[in-house]
C-alpha cells in the first residue's frame, strides 16, 4: 500500500472536507449546520469526562500533593504572615464596610456584589500554547448556564463561558489571548482593559491590563476590579481581577500598560462559580454622583472620631447633602428617619428658589 | 473493522485523557498524547488509513468539549500529517513519529495564525514550540513502543504474515 492514487485522492478529499469545515466554523459559527454535531460530540465527551475526571482525581490529588510538599513550608509561614496582615485589613475593613453599606443603600445600588452563583466543578483543560485556554464545567444549561455568563472562583474572576450545552459548558479563560474583559483601578475607578497574554504571560499567568488614561499613575500593588458589561453580559461589575505587578510606560503613547498577576491561579482550577443572575440594577458607574466637598470632609472628620459614632456622621452627612442639593438623593432612606427632616429639605428648596 | 473500531476507541481514550488527566496535572508541560497516539497509528497502517485516522482524529480533537477554536483546524493538520507520516513511516515508525512530533506543534500554530488567532507571535511560538516538542519527543517512544507492541503482538498470535520487514511495520499495512 504504497502512494497509490488512491490514497492521494483520499487525502486532497479529507483535506477539501476539513477545509470546508474551517469555513463553515468561520462563517457560520456553531449554528443551525455545526450546532447539532456540537451538541452531540459534547454530550458524549463530556460524560466520558466526567467520569474521567472522578476515577483520576486520586491521582490528580497525589501528584499535587507531591508537588506542593516542598513549598508547604514557606506557605504555611507566609500564610501565617498573610493572616497577620488580614486580621489588621478586616478590622479596617469592617470600618469601610459600614460606610459602604451606607453609599450604596443611599444611592439605591444595593444590588451591587449580590450575585446568584452556580457552583460547578472544572472537568477537563486545554491551552495549547497561543491558541486557547479553555475549561470544561460540570454545570450547562440545565443548572441555567448560559454562554456569554461571568466565572468566578472565591478568588476572582475566571473567564466568561463560550458554549454551553446540557450538563456542562465551555468556559473560555481570562489568560486567553483573545479573551478582554473591562476594568478599572480599585480607588481610582480609572478605566481600561485586561486581557489574557496566553504563552507570553509566563507561570505566573500574568495578564494585561491597559489603562485608557496614560496620565494617571499605575501603582504596583494596585488591585484590578472588573468594569462590567453592558445588562452584566458577559462581565459582571466589581469581581476582583488582579493585582499589578508591573508597569510599562513608554512616554508618547496614548494607553499605558500593566502586567498583573490575577488573583485566580489558572494553574490549579477546581471548584469555579457561574453567575446565573446579575444583581438587579445595573451598578454602572456613570449613575454616581460626585460626592460634594464639603460633605466629604464632615464624613472624615466624623470618622475620625471614631466608628461608632456613625450615626452622628449620618447626620453631618444628611445635613450637607440637604443643604447642597435639596435632599434630592434621598430615596432610599428609610421612612421613620426621612420624615421629620422632611420640612427641613424643603425650607432648604424653598431657599434655592428665592435666591 | 476490528482494526478500525480498536483504533476508534484507542483514539477517544486518548482524547478524554489528554483533557480530562495529561493537562491538568502537567499543565503548559503537558506533551500531546492525541497527536502522538495518531502519527503513530499513521506511521503503523499507511497513507490511506493515515489520512482517514488523522482526520477522523483530527475531528474528534476539535470537537472535544473545551474547545474555543475553529472546527476543522486539527482535522486539516492531522489529515496532512497522517498522510505523510504513513508514507514515510515505514521504515523507521519511531524517527518519523518523532520528527513530526516536533513540527507539529509548529504547523498547528501556523494555520491559528493564518485563521487570524490573536494568540499567535513569534515571541509565543519561540517559547511554546521548542517546549511543546520536548515534551512530545519525551513521550513520543512510550507512545510507539505502547501501540506497535500491541501489533507485534497479534502478529506473533496470528503466526503468518510476516515478510520480515521489521518487527513493528510489516504487520498492519495493508488494505486500509
Amino acid at each position: 500500500m504504497r502512494d497509490t492514487r488512491r490514497a492521494r485522492l483520499a487525502v486532497g478529499l479529507l483535506l477539501a472536507a476539513a477545509l470546508v469545515l474551517i469555513t463553515v466554523d468561520r462563517r457560520v459559527g456553531s449554528g443551525p449546520v455545526l450546532g447539532p454535531v456540537h451538541d452531540v460530540a459534547t454530550g458524549i465527551f463530556s460524560k466520558a469526562e466526567q467520569v474521567s475526571a472522578t476515577v483520576t482525581k486520586p491521582v490528580r490529588d497525589f501528584v499535587g500533593m507531591l508537588r506542593a510538599a516542598p513549598e508547604a513550608k514557606q506557605t504555611i509561614v507566609a500564610l501565617r504572615e498573610e493572616n497577620a496582615k488580614l486580621r489588621t485589613e478586616v478590622a479596617s475593613l469592617r470600618l469601610d464596610g459600614t460606610r459602604a453599606a451606607k453609599l450604596d443603600r443611599m444611592l439605591g445600588l444595593a444590588g451591587l456584589g449580590r450575585y446568584r452563583v452556580v457552583p460547578a466543578q472544572v472537568l477537563a483543560r486545554r491551552d495549547f500554547p497561543g491558541f486557547e485556554d479553555a475549561v470544561e464545567i460540570d454545570a450547562g444549561t440545565n443548572d441555567g448556564v448560559r454562554p456569554d455568563m461571568t466565572v468566578l472562583s472565591g478568588a476572582g474572576l475566571v473567564g466568561r463561558v463560550v458554549r454551553a450545552a446540557a450538563d456542562s459548558a465551555t468556559v473560555a479563560l481570562l489568560t486567553d489571548p483573545a479573551v478582554s474583559a473591562g476594568a478599572r483601578l480599585e480607588g481610582g475607578n480609572q478605566i481600561g482593559v485586561a486581557s489574557g497574554l496566553g504563552e507570553a504571560g509566563g507561570g505566573d499567568n500574568l495578564i494585561k491590563f491597559r489603562l485608557l488614561d496614560s496620565t494617571v499613575p499605575l501603582p504596583l500593588g494596585g488591585r484590578i476590579v472588573s468594569f462590567g458589561s453592558q445588562r452584566s453580559k458577559p462581565y459582571v461589575a466589581g469581581v476582583p481581577i488582579g493585582v499589578i505587578q508591573r508597569v510599562e510606560s513608554l512616554p508618547g503613547d496614548l494607553t499605558k500598560i500593566a502586567y498583573a498577576k490575577p488573583f485566580t491561579d489558572f494553574s490549579s482550577l477546581d471548584v469555579v462559580g457561574v453567575v446565573v443572575q446579575a444583581p438587579k440594577r445595573d451598578p454602572r458607574d456613570s449613575v454616581l454622583p460626585p460626592v460634594p466637598r464639603q460633605a466629604k470632609q464632615a464624613r472624615e472628620r466624623a470618622d475620625e472620631r471614631s466608628g461608632r459614632d456613625d450615626e452622628e456622621a449620618d447626620e453631618a452627612r444628611d445635613r450637607m447633602e440637604e443643604g447642597r442639593a435639596g435632599a434630592a438623593p434621598g430615596g432610599h432612606r428609610s421612612r421613620a428617619r426621612e420624615a421629620p427632616r422632611r420640612p427641613a429639605a424643603a425650607r432648604a428648596a424653598r431657599g434655592d428658589g428665592r435666591n | 473493522m476490528f482494526r478500525n473500531l480498536t483504533a476508534a476507541l484507542i483514539i477517544f481514550t486518548a482524547l478524554v485523557l489528554q483533557v480530562s488527566l495529561v493537562n491538568r496535572l502537567l499543565g503548559a508541560y503537558a506533551p500531546d498524547f492525541v497527536l502522538l497516539t495518531v502519527l503513530t497509528l499513521a506511521a503503523l497502517r499507511g497513507p490511506t488509513a493515515g489520512a482517514v485516522i488523522g482526520f477522523c482524529g483530527g475531528l474528534a480533537y476539535d470537537l472535544l468539549p473545551p474547545a474555543s477554536h475553529t472546527l476543522g483546524q486539527y482535522a486539516l493538520l492531522m489529515c496532512a500529517l497522517g498522510f505523510v507520516v504513513g508514507r514515510f513511516g515505514e521504515n523507521a515508525p519511531m524517527l518519523t513519529v518523532a520528527i513530526f512530533a516536533v513540527i507539529a506543534p509548529g504547523l498547528a500554530a501556523g494555520i491559528g495564525a493564518l485563521l487570524g488567532n490573536p494568540g499567535v507571535t513569534w515571541t509565543v511560538l519561540g517559547s511554546a514550540w521548542p517546549r511543546a516538542a520536548v515534551c512530545n519527543l519525551v513521550a513520543a517512544p512510550a507512545m510507539v513502543w505502547l501501540l506497535s507492541g500491541r501489533y507485534r503482538q497479534r502478529r506473533r498470535r496470528g503466526g503468518s504474515g510476516s515478510t520480515g520487514m521489521g518487527p513493528t511495520t510489516s504487520w498492519g499495512r495493508g488494505m486500509a
